[in-house]
């Protein structure tokens, strides 16, 4: 969101241009002392000397003063129609949208109507009626744009008003005019800036077309498309006659219009900085990996590092997180929002979005046919044939996760096609029976709906049946039952589960949550990530029983669920730590979570905890208080301090 | 409790028209069906249900945000079924409201001082010299810095701007305060913060609280009673322990069962099915075409709110079961 | 489907009724005798008889709702009048120049899509790359043309400088069809490039929006060969969103080929619509404007239920 106060930089070069463009015409006595309607047939079509820069045009009038006052009318009647149609229509639009009623239906019904009608025919109508000139222009363009702003403010008053702050005014009793001008606005300024610039680029084309007809601006007085018009006969003696005007009344309109493009970029950067579909961040530092042993392990993930890509020093947004995924074994991510979590899952896929860059580690896995890869390293066509082969995916929100305008058939169909050359036929067979697979009723017919015809439950049921088209090695889940409501997320953690109990091909199931009942419900192993590293990780009973480091105590210690005796009406408080995870950029020194850690001591901001094994080797916790940390680590330092 | 309800409301109803072309058929879909309830002075009801149960709906009927029909609706002695604009609009800096997206419900142009001070200038509180020492006793109220007045929402992380929305709730004095699922986008860290601001302030200012979420045991602990919906209908109404350890209603059964749980001997009640649409609800009980225990009879009658202890009542012609 | 076709279908004609309405109460709500207002000439009043003439020949000496009846219903059968300025049948000159006028417009529309849509999804993809900067840039440019400059310069240069095209004119396809092509290219290239223009800046910001939806990481994740990716879960859901501007940006497009027919002397519409307005011809320019307003509502119209094809949501709301 772009600082009030702050003038963007991205802004100053096409705020100049458009200033001098629109200044310059209006001190044109100040350039030239010449009379732009004075004729002197004599002079036509001279060259340009010293005194006539420009030279002069068919009646011998100067031609710079022409087009420099050419410019005051263009400008005037552009700018006075859009502001007049601005004015009136951002009126007639805030009305509509806060009162909402019958004024609604004038708005948007009168901007249809007037959008049906191409401008400039419009304009010709009302020429017809009431002659040509100026003032019939400025009526008539304002009256032709005003429902363009009214439409425009309707439908941003109408996004702005249904949001929590215009409703928290409301319910603060903030009288009605105060929201509209002191709330609305304000948050509408933004579009409208943009509707105006773009507007006025177009009344300026409207004005100079009808001039060039004949039948704008009335002669002698001069304006840009009349130029154009009367240099026309003479375009093979004398180019310069429609270089001039023509140049003047592009640069003109691309000034315009190169403000309002760099506004809407200042306004909404979302656009502006996106990335490269094609991206694909390829690992700093090469490292041989030890050889996977086990055939149970099917994927290792050792010291990957992710850092942010751009803008400036890079951050590690994921640091030395190692993970063993083994078959028929359940492993859960847990950690809160900006973890990390979801990002290291997304690195096995192949899927890092584009500002994001694996700096160094290895993502190990061991495909079907028991040969053993390194994600990092694979070319874009081997990743392809790995995604949803080996290694499958389902995602947080069913509801966006499907294309809403294929059937839920074409989709399932094409996922098994791209790995298993087959008939569409047969392809649609295993469609439906994987449907049946993962529990939805007559999947017959239900396969031939859209994504729209079914509930959230439903759509992460499908999600799930295209992940299991190639009995992939490898599921990972990323928060699947989140967007779900209680007792259908209920059904899908059981239907992972006995997912996971009747795969004969030993699937590891890699499940991402910040929920640890819903981990304690389906992982056999928990990796706690706290600020991008993993914090404790071990059997999940063990874990979540007895947990060894003071956040993932303080993660369970926190969840009400945890403290079925307390009451806050009874005075009772919830065992909550104080602060807020670090940004990537500004971890503390040592421990990351030291500042926020009840049992932190001098030495946690001094030394950078690694994770330390348990004895048997099955947890291990990155915490210097832990039972598992070396003893003379903490002695030592203590001593020093 | 024996003291005069601070809101009571009586078979509140609520239903949208979806016209389809605007000039034929125009259906109306029903969110609200006769909702009934009463919060007592100082008392935390809390409301639980799932998406399309029109929990979020109350809350905006009760701060008559929405219109709604209902037989009684009356806030500290007044009707607000009849009450004027002008009259409405002083009585709610009585009734507050605190949203779920502490993204969306704060004003990205305005600095919090402006975001405080517009609930102070809507009732001509604390003007002039006496605004800043309000303002710095109210952002100090909800743990942050007096340095914060002068930024913009956006270099603060969630769990700062619930506060300041929480801020922004107090700062007229409110008696009553709903609470649309003020936790529930937040990490659960954050969250056990933010619960525990609302139990102090609650126990500090005496202010009544309508707790909306769709978290049982958030509701459990923040809340005196609790009242379940399903589908725009109470399915049980009840002291929160009673509700959540020995629900009378199948639905609240099955509810507290699918709750994850880090305790995992809980056994799970199976629902069978979806969330019917409300354009076809079933007939009788409405929650029958999901409900383990479901008899003919069920789908004759609906069934009502029946006394089953102690303040405690249940929607439910099964009472042998649970 | 059937009856979301026959609900657009209503909507359109009610709006064509609506059109008309406006611009027929338009001669009614002017102030002072619009006979007297069309016939006068720059100050000089016209003489009582011609304007009685030309009363009894609009039919303005009727009752209001007579003339509005009368009008709607010569307007249903196509029957437009007579132009005031040689008593032609109007009905008759639009037949025979709107056939030309199209040519232009369908012609420059396939030639805006052949080169827009391919150039915008390359761009949109590639968001930030060599490729976007270069061509958004010759875009924004192209942008701030318009429609009689760009024509005016194409003369210039295809024409007077290179000599590899003609300058203007018409000959009937069947007359000369290698004369006929040769003079419509540069008209047709005119309307096509300032509707590229607008196409390819939506195909972008389309695609470019596309890109980010969860469902393409679904795709990705599906393991689908990358064009197909792009194919099936980009350019296809983007496809309704373009077509859908397009066709609201058609008034625009009609509206600057009036100007280009002018630049080139190609005896469209514009012609028509130009000298009748210079002559105040309202009964012919108030029923080439009724046209153009039908055939945008038609195109509308059909662009609806190409969405509604593309798109199953506005099917199923």
């Amino acid at each position: 969101m772009m600082s009030v106060r702050s003038f963007p930089k991205r802004m100053i070069v096409p705020s100049l241009l458009l200033a001098a463009l629109i200044i310059i015409p209006f001190v044109a006595p100040l350039i030239t002392a010449e009379d732009p309607v004075k004729i002197a047939v004599r002079y036509r079509l001279a060259a340009p000397d010293l005194a006539h820069w420009l030279g002069r045009d068919e009646f011998g009038r100067d031609r710079l003063a022409r087009v420099l006052y050419g410019g005051q009318v263009s400008l005037t009647v552009a700018f006075a129609a859009t502001t007049i149609a601005c004015i009136i229509g951002t009126f007639f639009g805030l009305i509509g949208a806060y009162f909402r009623g019958p004024s609604e239906f004038v708005t948007s019904r009168l901007s249809d109507i007037v959008l049906c009608f191409p401008p400039i025919l419009l304009a010709l109508l009302v020429v017809t009626l009431f002659g040509p000139g100026a003032g019939t222009l400025v009526a008539v363009l304002s009256v032709l744009y005003f429902p363009t702003f009214a439409r425009i403010t309707f439908s941003e008053a109408l996004r702005v008003t249904s949001l929590d702050f215009v409703e928290a005014s409301r319910a603060l009793g903030t009288p009605s005019h105060r929201i509209v001008l002191g709330t609305i606005l304000p948050n509408i300024a933004g579009p409208l800036s943009v509707q105006y610039s773009l507007t006025a680029a177009a009344a300026i084309t409207i004005e100079s077309g009808l001039s060039f007809l004949g039948l704008g601006v009335v002669p002698p007085a001069p304006s840009w498309g009349q130029m154009i018009r009367g240099a026309r006969q003479f375009m093979n003696q004398d180019p310069l006659g429609i270089m001039i005007p023509c140049a003047a009344l592009v640069l003109t309109i691309y000034a315009i219009n190169f403000f309002c493009d760099r506004l809407r970029d200042t306004l909404d950067p979302k656009g502006a900085s996106s990335s490269s579909m094609d991206e694909v961040s390829k690992p700093l530092a090469l490292a041989d990996a030890p050889a996977i042993r086990d055939p149970n392990v099917v994927a290792v993930i050792s010291n990957l590092r992710l850092e942010t890509a751009r803008f400036g020093t890079p951050a590690a947004v994921v640091e030395d997180v190692s993970l063993t995924l083994r078959a028929n074994q359940c492993t859960a991510l847990v950690g809160e929002s900006g973890s990390g979590k979801s990002l290291s899952s997304l690195a096995l896929m192949g899927l890092l979005p584009g500002a994001i860059r694996q700096a160094s580690g290895t993502l190990q896995l061991r495909r079907k046919s028991g040969e053993v890869v390194d994600l990092g390293f694979l070319d874009a066509r081997t990743l392809e044939d790995i995604r949803g082969n080996d290694i499958a995916m389902i995602f947080q929100e069913p509801m966006t996760s499907l294309n809403p305008i294929h059937k839920i058939s074409d989709q399932m169909i094409e996922a098994i096609l791209a790995h298993r050359p087959m008939s569409k036929a047969d392809a649609r067979a295993h469609a439906i029976q994987l449907l049946k697979r993962v529990g939805m009723n007559d999947a017959e017919q239900r396969i031939d709906s859209y994504p729209d015809q079914m509930s959230g439950g439903m759509r992460q049921r499908v999600m799930i049946g295209m992940a299991l088209t190639c009995e992939p090695r490898l599921l990972i889940a990323d928060e699947p039952t989140t967007a779900l409501d209680v007792t259908i997320q209920a059904e899908i953690i059981e239907l992972l589960q006995s997912l996971r109990q009747d795969q004969g091909s030993g699937l590891s199931l890699l499940f991402i949550s910040h929920n640890l009942g819903v981990v304690a419900d389906i992982a056999d192993r928990v990796a706690v990530m706290y600020s991008g590293q993993i914090v404790e990780e071990g059997p999940a009973d063990q874990i979540l029983r007895d947990p060894h480091h003071p956040y993932t105590r303080a993660l369970i210690e926190s969840m009400p669920s945890s403290h079925e005796e307390l009451h806050s009406t009874g005075g009772d408080r919830l065992p909550a730590i104080s602060g807020t995870p670090p940004l990537p950029s500004a971890r503390p020194s040592g421990c990351t979570f030291r500042d926020r850690c009840p049992i932190a001591l001098p030495a946690c901001a001094e030394i950078r905890p690694a994770l330390y094994p348990s004895a048997d080797g099955e947890r291990a916790v990155r915490c210097l208080r832990a039972p598992e940390a070396p003893a003379g680590l903490m002695n030592h330092q203590t001593e020093a301090a | 409790m024996t003291a005069a309800p601070l809101l009571d409301v009586r078979n509140l109803k609520k239903s949208y028209s979806i016209g389809r072309s605007g000039l034929f058929s125009k259906r109306s879909l029903k969110v609200l069906h006769d909702v009934s309830f009463s919060v007592a002075p100082g008392e935390v009801l809390g409301l639980v249900g799932e998406s399309g149960s029109g929990k979020s709906t109350i809350g905006r009927a009760i701060l008559r945000l929405i219109d709604s029909q209902s037989d009684v609706m009356r806030f500290d002695g007044q009707d607000l079924n009849t009450i004027s604009p002008v009259r409405m609009r002083s009585l709610r800096k009585e009734m507050q409201i605190i949203f779920q997206d502490p993204y969306a419900s704060l004003d990205p142009r305005k600095t919090i001082r402006a975001v405080l001070s517009e609930a102070l200038d809507a009732h001509d509180l604390h003007k002039g010299a006496a605004r800043q020492p309000r303002l710095i006793e109210l952002i100090k109220l909800v743990g942050l810095d007096p340095s914060f007045l002068d930024r913009r929402p956006h270099e603060f992380s969630g769990g700062q701007r619930q506060r300041i929305g929480i801020a922004r709730a107090l700062a007229v004095e409110p008696s009553f305060i709903v609470c649309d699922e003020a936790v529930s986008a937040l990490d659960v860290s954050i969250q056990a913060q933010v619960l525990n601001l609302l139990a102090d302030l609650r126990a500090k200012t005496g202010v009544s609280l309508l707790f909306i979420s769709h978290d049982l045991s958030v509701v459990r602990y923040i809340s005196n009673r609790v009242m379940v919906l399903y589908l725009g209908r109470v399915m049980e109404v009840g002291p929160a322990d009673k509700v959540h350890f020995s629900p009378k209603h199948p639905y609240t059964a099955a509810l507290v069962s699918a709750e994850p749980s880090l305790r995992r001997e809980s056994r799970r009640i199976r629902l069978t099915g979806d969330i019917p649409s409300p354009l076809a609800l079933p007939s009788g009980c409405i929650f029958r075409s999901r409900c383990p225990y479901a008899q003919p009879a069920c789908a004759e009658t609906v069934p009502p709110l029946q006394t089953v202890g102690d303040q405690h009542q249940s929607a439910c012609l099964r009472t042998d079961i649970l | 489907m059937l009856a979301f076709i026959s609900r657009r279908m209503a909507a359109a004609a009610a709006m064509l009724l609506v059109i008309g309405t406006i611009i027929f109460s338009l001669l009614i709500i002017i102030p002072g005798d619009p006979a007297e207002l069309l016939l006068s000439t720059g100050g000089g009043s016209a003489s009582p008889e011609a304007i009685a003439n030309l009363r009894s020949n609009m039919g303005l000496d009727q009752p209001v709702l007579v003339q509005y009846v009368s009008f709607l219903y010569n307007t249903a059968r196509l029957d437009f009048g007579t132009s005031i300025v040689d008593n032609g049948s109007i009905s008759s000159v639009i037949a025979l120049r709107l056939p030309r006028t199209l040519e232009i417009i369908v012609a420059g529309t396939i030639l805006a899509l052949l080169l827009a849509i391919p150039a915008g999804t390359a761009a949109g993809l590639r968001a930030g790359g060599k490729f976007d900067i270069a061509t958004s840039a010759i875009n924004a440019l192209l942008t701030s043309v318009p429609g009689f400059v760009l024509g005016t310069l194409f003369i210039y240069f295809f024409a007077q400088v290179l000599g590899w095209l003609p300058a203007g004119g018409y000959v009937a396809l069947a007359t000369n069809p290698a004369q006929h092509l040769q003079m419509l290219i540069l008209p047709s290239l005119t309307v096509g490039l300032h509707l590229a223009t607008i196409v390819f800046r939506m195909t972008r910001a389309s695609v470019l929006e596309m890109r980010g939806h969860d469902w393409v990481r679904t795709a990705v994740a599906k393991g689908l060969r990358r064009k197909n990716v792009v194919r099936r879960h980009i350019l296809y859901n983007a496809l309704g969103p373009i077509i859908t501007v397009v066709g609201l940006q058609l008034g625009i497009l009609l509206g600057s080929t009036v100007l280009v027919e002018f630049v080139y002397n190609w005896p469209g519409l514009s012609g028509l619509l130009v000298s009748a307005v210079e002559q105040r011809d309202y009964p012919t320019v108030r029923a080439v404007i009724l046209t153009v307003a039908a055939i945008f509502i038609g195109i509308n119209l059909v662009i609806d239920i190409l969405s509604s094809l593309l798109d199953p949501r506005i099917r199923l709301q």
